[in-house]
């Protein structure tokens, strides 16, 4: 088997370089990978001492797979991680490829994975994750996932796969519970993370979680939390354990990245036992960089750019809930990415008082729901690469910043055709 | 004779996903524009029933929310059919139109009695179909997006037009939803009325019809500019659809 792993080595690193020059791809590397050794990701990734930490969720896995691997690196453990977006088996295998010796060794503690939910079966049961940390389950992908009672399924099976730690978000109506709903085991212990009642009951939505319907359920928010949010500023948070409290600072604003942020500390506190030390929370999320798009400020010649990601309702909403002011420009891009637009028409847009310019396939349709929410739009123009350079042709903004709210395929592009070439996904 | 625009929108508390509200918002604002006061009255389980009503409206959901919704429309059953019977337009979509219709048999085989609103059956089960929509109507082309776990048997009504791009009501049927007199079914999310504003202008003008009102056709700067986004969505989605 070994042997066979070798081979997956050398070709995934031979396509990988070659995938490189070309400038994209990063997927295929891990694909072709694990073509030839189908069983690549558990024959390396199975060997790490400390096992494998999944995350998964709706919204928010790169942010928090991100703490979590600072927080533990903090801690002084070696972390393998997949970078964000990566959470596909392929993108998981070329993330390991980058990494991995010859004969199939990551120098490595212990692996922290972004999931993807649809895959999340899959992969737990290839992984056998010792600790599963479940973020949220929020109305997402219906085209791809049809209903959020699939996605619940879907995580109730990763959750179960968790041999010793199970970490779950109080907030959620989904996951309050999720515990009773899956296959006791003695070994797993099961802990919470959430926000304290008032910081959820003064966010204009909440924390967005879908809605549930029919089984007997107890309300989201009502279990005992190992750590809580208990007070949220502009671009920070205080933490509280039983133990302590403590600052953290943020990637941007908004409720959700705090909730992010007590996740992954309530999963390495699980994982850590006695090692954990909340001051080395504060420290690595001091220094930590944000994820592409998720509250990340470009510059761009003498103008910074605000980047907000729209990948799915409850994302879109938490980050415009999370504006302190109307942006003073706004781009919107978006495009195939998001085939069925429809959940437009849930969304309070009332932190837009305009929106300058729309680009991408389904630009016309955002053109549409804004009108009817009273919201001017300057125009549509489906050449995106036009519309790009026409709004970064504004005159600069009086408070400095300009706006733009894309959809994931078209952040990358913008981004891509920027100049801003290192890809989400694989390579480094 | 009054000049505000009555709608009844059924079970929005469980039947409202994927901006199916939109619809409601969209009929309003259009009436709105044009100078009509419009008033919606959410019907839940265990309200009474109000009668005196312009329009109704129900939106789709998950099966978990079909299920809930059921005896909230079943109870209010035989009013929804008076009102109908009285030529009241209605606009049902997908899981709400699949209630209003006369059952919906489930992947286990079990049976959701339906409000029998519309003279239609549905079946849970068959290839999930995923993707744009494109019906040739009596009002033109309608887009959408169609995301359909079931199908629908409308028997020898008149659908709301023949299938261009996606499936329908079944595999072979060719045609989408149902159309009879003041009664619309359908499947097409966006939702519907956001992308496609001649159909709800047709719902408005029937509904102030029956109270001798002309629905007015003036024009109006800001549904001129609406309308011009929604006919530009429908060309770039009939030119280039898209399935999973
Ligand atoms: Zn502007």
């Amino acid at each position: 088997m070994t042997l066979r792993i070798t081979a997956a080595v050398l070709v995934g690193r031979a396509v990988r370089v070659a995938a490189r020059l070309r400038g994209g791809g990063s997927a295929i590397p891990g694909k072709i990978a694990m073509t030839i050794a189908p069983n690549f990701l558990e024959e390396t990734i199975s060997r790490i001492p400390q096992g494998v930490v999944a995350v998964s969720g709706s919204n928010g896995k790169s942010t928090t797979t991100n703490m979590l691997a600072a927080v533990l690196r903090a801690h002084g453990l070696v972390v393998f991680t997949n970078p964000s977006g990566g959470n596909l088996p392929q993108g998981i295998a070329s993330a390991v490829l980058s990494e991995v010796s010859l004969s199939g060794r990551l120098n490595a503690d212990i692996a922290v994975l972004e999931i993807d939910e649809g895959y999340g079966i899959g992969l737990t049961t290839l992984l056998k994750p010792r600790t599963v940390l479940l973020l949220n389950i929020q109305i997402d992908q219906l085209n791809r996932f049809h209903e959020p009672e699939r996605v619940v399924n879907m995580l109730r099976g990763v959750a179960g796969a968790a041999t010793r730690n199970l970490i779950l978000n109080r907030d959620d109506n989904h996951l309050v519970d999720l515990d009773t709903k899956i296959p006791a085991s003695a070994a797993r212990s099961v802990t919470f993370f959430g926000a304290d009642p008032a910081l959820i009951e003064g966010a204009a939505h909440g924390v967005a979680s879908a809605q549930r319907f029919g089984d007997s359920r107890i309300a989201a928010g009502s279990r005992l939390a190992a750590v809580t949010v208990s007070s949220l500023g502009p671009s920070s948070a205080v933490l509280s354990t039983a133990e302590a409290s403590f600052p953290v600072r943020l990637p941007s604003r908004g409720l959700h990245y705090a909730l992010d942020a007590a996740g992954a500390t309530a999963a390495a506190r699980a994982v850590l036992g006695q090692a954990f030390d909340t001051s080395l929370v504060t420290t690595a999320l001091e220094g930590l960089a944000t994820v592409y798009g998720r509250g990340e400020l470009l510059t761009i010649g003498d103008e910074s750019v605000e980047i907000i990601m729209m990948k799915n309702p409850a994302s879109l909403q938490l980050n415009l809930d999370a504006l302190e002011t109307a942006p003073e420009q706004v781009f919107l891009a978006v495009d195939e990415g998001t085939p069925d637009p429809s959940w437009i028409y849930d969304i309070d847009l009332s932190a837009l008082d305009h929106v300058d310019l729309i680009t991408g396939s389904k630009a016309n349709q955002f053109a549409v729901r804004l009108r009817y929410a009273g919201i001017p739009v300057g125009g549509v123009d489906l050449d995106i690469r036009n519309a790009v350079k026409k709004f970064l042709a504004l005159p600069k903004p009086s408070r400095g910043r300009k706006t733009m709210i894309l959809n994931y395929e078209q952040m990358m592009l913008i981004r891509n055709s920027l100049g801003f070439k290192d890809l989400e996904g694989g390579a480094k | 004779m009054r000049e505000t625009v009555r709608i009844l929108h059924l079970v929005p508390s469980t039947l409202g996903q994927n901006g199916e509200t939109g619809n409601v918002m969209v009929l309003t604002r259009r009436a709105e524009l044009h100078g009509l006061a419009v008033e919606v009255l959410q019907q839940e389980a265990g309200d009474e029933f109000p009668f005196d009503i312009d329009l109704v409206y129900i939106g789709s959901g998950p099966v978990s929310a079909q299920i809930v919704a059921q005896p909230a429309i079943l109870e209010v059953a035989s009013d929804l059919r008076q009102l109908a019977d009285e030529g009241v337009p209605f606009l049902a979509i997908a899981a709400g139109f699949q209630l209003l219709g006369e059952s919906v048999t489930m992947a286990d085989g079990s049976v959701l009695e339906g409000a029998g609103v519309f003279p239609v059956t549905t079946t849970v089960g068959g290839v999930r179909v995923v993707g744009d929509f494109v019906v040739e109507s009596r009002l033109g082309t309608l887009v959408g997006f169609e995301n359909r776990g079931s199908v629908v048997e409308i028997g020898a009504a008149t659908p709301v037009g023949t299938v261009t791009y996606g499936q329908g009501n079944t595999v072979e049927s060719g045609v989408e939803g149902y159309w009879v007199g003041n009664l619309v079914g359908t499947h097409l999310h966006g939702p519907v009325l956001a992308n496609n504003p001649g159909l709800a202008d047709w719902l408005l003008s029937v509904a102030l019809e029956r109270r001798g009102v002309v629905y007015p056709t003036d024009a109006v700067p800001e549904l001129e500019e609406i309308d011009r986004y929604a006919a530009e969505a429908r060309r770039v989605i009939a030119a280039g659809p898209l399935s999973e």
